[in-house]
C-alpha cells in the first residue's frame, strides 16, 4: 500500500501546497463556515434530545403520579364506604337514631 | 514534470475522477431518482406510531363529591424472551411474587417459534394487582415489562348499580356508565417518531403535541347516603312482605334532580361477567327499562286533567252505581262496591274506577290524552340513563290497538304501560306546581381542563295550572289522612295515592300477584322530595296499602331526618285504618 502511495505520489512531494490565491481562501472560508455551523446543529441536535429525554422523563413521572394519585382516591372511598363506616360505627357503640328531637332556638 | 510522475499522476485523476463520478452518480440515483422510495423505506423502519399511556376514564361522584365509581391501577406483565437471558432465575423470581410453578413459567419463556426463535412477545400475567406489580417492575429482570391498566373500581360495592351501570377495560354499558360512555372515556393521543428497536420513542424531538386527557369527571344529584337508606329499606320491604323485587326512586321536585334510583335484584358492577351469560337482564334499569301497568295511582293523572281542564270541580258530584260501560264494556269499582253519591275527591280518596272512568269519558278521548301525553307518558322522559323506554300509550289514532273502552280503563291505570320514572315525573309534576321539568341524574361535568359545566333544569311543558296542582295536593293529602293512613308520617304531612295492579299477559290479566305502587310527596305545602315505592309481586298482601304504603312511610321518616327537616307540631296524625 505505502509502496503505491509512494508510486502514485511521486514528484508531488516536491510541491508546495498553498492557497494563497483568492479562490483557495474562499473554499477554505466556505468549509470553515460548515464545520462551524454543523458544529451548532449537532450541539442543538443533542441539547434538544436531551430536553426530549427529559420531557419524556416528566412525561411518564405525570403518568405515574396519575395512576398513584387514581389508585388513592378509589382507597380512601373504599375506606369511607358506607359499609365500612357503619361497621365501624357499630364497633363504635353508635347506633342509628330512631327517634330525633329537633330543639328550637330564638334569635 | 517529468513525463513518468505526469503519467502517473493523470492516471490517479482519472481513476479518482471516476470513482467521484461513480459516486456522484449513486448519489444523485439514490437521493434524487429515488428519492420517495428511500425516504418512505427509512421511515417505515425508524418512524412508528406509539400510542401514549391511556389515561384514566372519568370518576362518577355523588352530590357531595364522594367517589361512585373510580379507577384502580392493575399490571399486565409481559416479556420479550429473547432478552431474559438467564431464563431459570428469572421463572424463579417471577414465580416467587406471582405463586405460579417457576417450571411453568421456565417453560414460558423458553418456547420457540416455528422458525426456532424465542417468541418476540408474551404475556406472563393478564392483570395482577398494583402492589404485585411494583414488586416485579423492582426485580428488574432484563426482558420482562409492566403496563399498567386501569380497572374500573365500584367503592361503594352494588350501591347504585342500576343507576351507575358497569365499565368493561374500554366501554361502559348501561345506566350513567353507558349513557356518558363518550365523554367518560380518555382521549387517546398517538405520538408519531423515531423509535428505537424495541420501538421505544428517541427523543430527538420533545414528544409534541396534546397530552392525553383523561375521561370528563360527573358529579351525580344521587345522594350516596340517601341512596344507601334506600336500598336498605328497599331490601327490608322486599323481605317483609315477601316480593319478588322492587323499585324506589326519590326525586327533588325543585329541580327533577334524582336523588336515588333503586331497583331489586341489583348485581355488582365490579362482578359483571358473573351475569353476563346468565342473566343479563339483570343489567337493565327496572327504573327506566322496564314498564308496567300503574294501577289506581293513574287516577291523579285523570282527576288532575278534569280539574286543570275545568270540566269538573272538586266538589262535584256523580252518582256511583258501581260499573259503567265505557265502549262496550263495563267498568266496576275495586270488589264491586256500590258508592252512590260522590265527589270527585273521593275518587282519589276511596280510589274509584267508576269516577276515573266517568271523568275521562266526560273529557272526551281528545282531551284526556292530551294530558296524558303532557304528563310525559308514552314518551322518553330523556333521562340521561341508558336504555330508556318508552312505555307504551295507545291513542285513538292507533286504530290498531285502541279501543274505546280504553279511555275507560286508562283512566285508572289499566291498558297503559309505563315506566316507574314515567310515574313519579308525572307526580313531580304536581309537586312541582305543575310544571314538568326533564328528570336527570347527572348535576356538574368537570372536564380535565378544569372546565365545569353546570346542568340547568329544562323546562318541558306547564302541564296543569299551580292552582289545580294545588288542589291535588289538598286531595293527596286527604287520601293519606282518610284512605291510605298507612302511608302517614309522624310529625309530617305528606301526600300521595296508593296504586295496586293486576299483571297483565297474553290474552287478560295473571290470576295472582299484584304491582304495588304508591307515589307521593312531602312535607307539604313545601315538599322537598318526591317518592315512587313499587313492590313485585308480595305475597303478604297484594294491596298496594299494606306494603308500598308503609314502606312509603318507613322511608319519608328517615328522609326528612337525612334532608334535616323538622316535623310540623301542628300535624297531628289519623287514625290509621283497620
Amino acid at each position: 500500500m505505502s509502496q503505491f502511495l509512494d508510486w502514485a505520489t511521486h514528484g508531488v512531494k516536491r510541491g508546495r501546497l498553498e492557497f494563497r490565491s483568492r479562490p483557495g481562501a474562499l473554499l477554505s472560508t466556505v468549509v470553515a463556515v460548515l464545520v462551524l455551523v454543523a458544529a451548532i446543529y449537532l450541539a442543538l441536535v443533542s441539547r434538544t434530545a436531551a430536553q426530549g429525554r427529559h420531557i419524556e422523563q416528566l412525561q411518564t413521572e405525570i403518568f405515574r403520579l396519575q395512576r398513584e394519585n387514581e389508585q388513592l382516591t378509589v382507597v380512601i372511598a373504599e375506606v369511607s364506604a358506607i359499609p365500612e363506616l357503619m361497621e365501624r360505627a357499630s364497633v363504635m357503640g353508635f347506633a342509628p337514631a330512631q327517634q330525633v328531637e329537633y330543639v328550637g332556638h330564638s334569635e | 514534470m517529468a513525463e513518468g510522475p505526469r503519467r502517473r499522476l493523470l492516471l490517479l485523476i482519472t481513476l479518482l475522477g471516476g470513482c467521484v463520478l461513480l459516486t456522484v452518480v449513486q448519489l444523485v440515483k439514490v437521493q434524487v431518482i429515488d428519492h420517495q422510495f428511500y425516504a418512505k423505506w427509512a421511515e417505515e423502519q425508524r418512524v412508528r406510531a406509539v400510542r401514549m399511556d391511556q389515561p384514566p376514564r372519568g370518576v362518577i361522584r355523588d352530590r357531595d363529591g364522594r367517589v361512585l365509581a373510580g379507577n384502580g391501577v392493575r399490571y399486565a406483565v409481559e416479556a420479550a424472551p429473547a432478552y431474559v437471558s438467564r431464563k431459570e432465575d428469572a421463572a424463579e423470581q417471577l414465580a416467587s411474587v406471582l405463586h405460579l410453578p417457576a417450571s411453568h413459567l421456565c417453560a414460558e419463556l423458553s418456547k420457540r417459534d416455528a422458525t426456532g426463535d424465542f417468541r418476540t412477545w408474551i404475556r406472563i400475567a393478564s392483570s395482577v394487582s398494583k402492589e404485585v406489580g411494583e414488586q416485579i417492575a423492582d426485580l428488574d429482570i432484563n426482558g420482562v415489562t409492566i403496563k399498567p391498566l386501569w380497572r374500573r373500581v365500584y367503592p361503594e360495592g352494588t350501591l347504585a348499580s342500576h343507576a351507575l351501570g358497569f365499565s368493561t377495560a374500554e366501554t361502559g354499558y348501561y345506566g350513567v356508565e353507558g349513557f356518558y360512555d363518550t365523554m367518560l372515556q380518555p382521549e387517546p393521543v398517538e405520538w408519531v417518531g423515531p423509535v428505537d428497536v424495541e420501538s421505544v420513542p428517541i427523543p430527538w424531538e420533545p414528544i409534541a403535541g396534546e397530552f392525553p386527557r383523561r375521561g370528563v369527571d360527573l358529579e351525580l344529584t344521587l345522594d350516596r347516603t340517601i341512596q344507601a337508606l334506600v336500598e336498605d329499606e328497599l331490601r327490608h320491604a322486599i323481605a317483609m312482605y315477601q316480593a319478588e323485587g322492587g323499585t324506589i326512586i326519590v326525586m327533588e321536585p325543585e329541580t327533577f334532580g334524582i336523588l336515588s334510583l333503586a331497583s331489586v335484584p341489583s348485581y355488582d358492577p365490579e362482578d359483571y361477567a358473573q351475569f353476563a351469560d346468565q342473566d343479563p337482564s339483570r343489567f337493565e334499569d327496572p327504573a327506566v327499562s322496564k314498564q308496567y301497568e300503574p294501577g289506581s295511582v293513574f287516577k291523579i293523572v285523570t282527576v288532575a286533567a278534569a280539574l286543570d281542564a275545568g270540566i269538573v270541580t272538586p266538589n262535584s258530584v256523580y252518582h256511583d252505581e258501581g260499573w259503567i260501560e265505557v265502549g262496550g264494556q263495563a267498568i266496576h269499582n275495586s270488589m264491586g262496591k256500590v258508592y252512590g253519591d260522590k265527589s270527585v275527591t273521593d275518587i282519589l280518596v276511596k280510589s274509584l274506577n267508576v269516577g276515573s272512568a266517568w271523568l275521562s269519558t266526560k273529557m272526551g278521548s281528545e282531551l284526556f290524552y292530551d294530558y296524558v301525553r303532557d304528563f310525559g307518558f308514552g314518551e322518553l322522559t330523556h333521562v340521561d340513563l341508558a336504555g330508556e323506554v318508552a312505555g307504551q300509550l295507545w291513542l285513538p289514532e292507533d286504530v290498531e290497538h285502541w279501543h274505546p273502552s280504553n279511555l275507560g280503563t286508562n283512566a285508572f291505570g289499566q291498558g297503559i304501560a309505563v315506566t316507574p320514572l314515567q310515574m313519579v315525573t308525572s307526580m313531580a309534576t304536581v309537586a312541582n306546581d305543575g310544571a314538568r321539568l326533564r328528570p336527570h341524574i347527572v348535576g356538574r361535568r368537570n372536564a380535565s381542563d378544569g372546565a365545569i359545566s353546570d346542568f340547568h333544569p329544562v323546562f318541558e311543558e306547564q302541564v296543569i295550572s299551580p292552582e289545580t296542582a294545588q288542589m291535588i295536593t289538598d286531595i293527596l293529602v286527604r287520601v293519606v289522612q282518610e284512605g291510605a293512613t298507612e302511608a302517614q308520617v309522624e310529625g309530617y304531612r305528606v301526600a300521595g295515592k296508593t296504586g295496586t295492579a293486576q299483571i297483565p299477559i297474553p290474552g287478560g290479566y295473571a290470576p295472582e300477584g299484584t304491582i304495588a305502587t304508591f307515589v307521593g310527596y312531602g312535607p307539604v305545602p313545601d315538599p322537598a322530595v318526591v317518592v315512587l315505592v313499587k313492590l313485585d309481586r308480595p305475597q303478604s298482601s297484594e294491596w298496594a296499602s299494606r306494603t308500598a304504603a308503609p314502606t312509603f312511610a318507613r322511608l319519608m321518616s328517615q328522609l326528612f331526618t337525612v334532608l334535616g327537616i323538622p316535623p310540623d307540631r301542628d300535624h297531628v296524625l289519623a287514625e290509621v285504618g283497620p
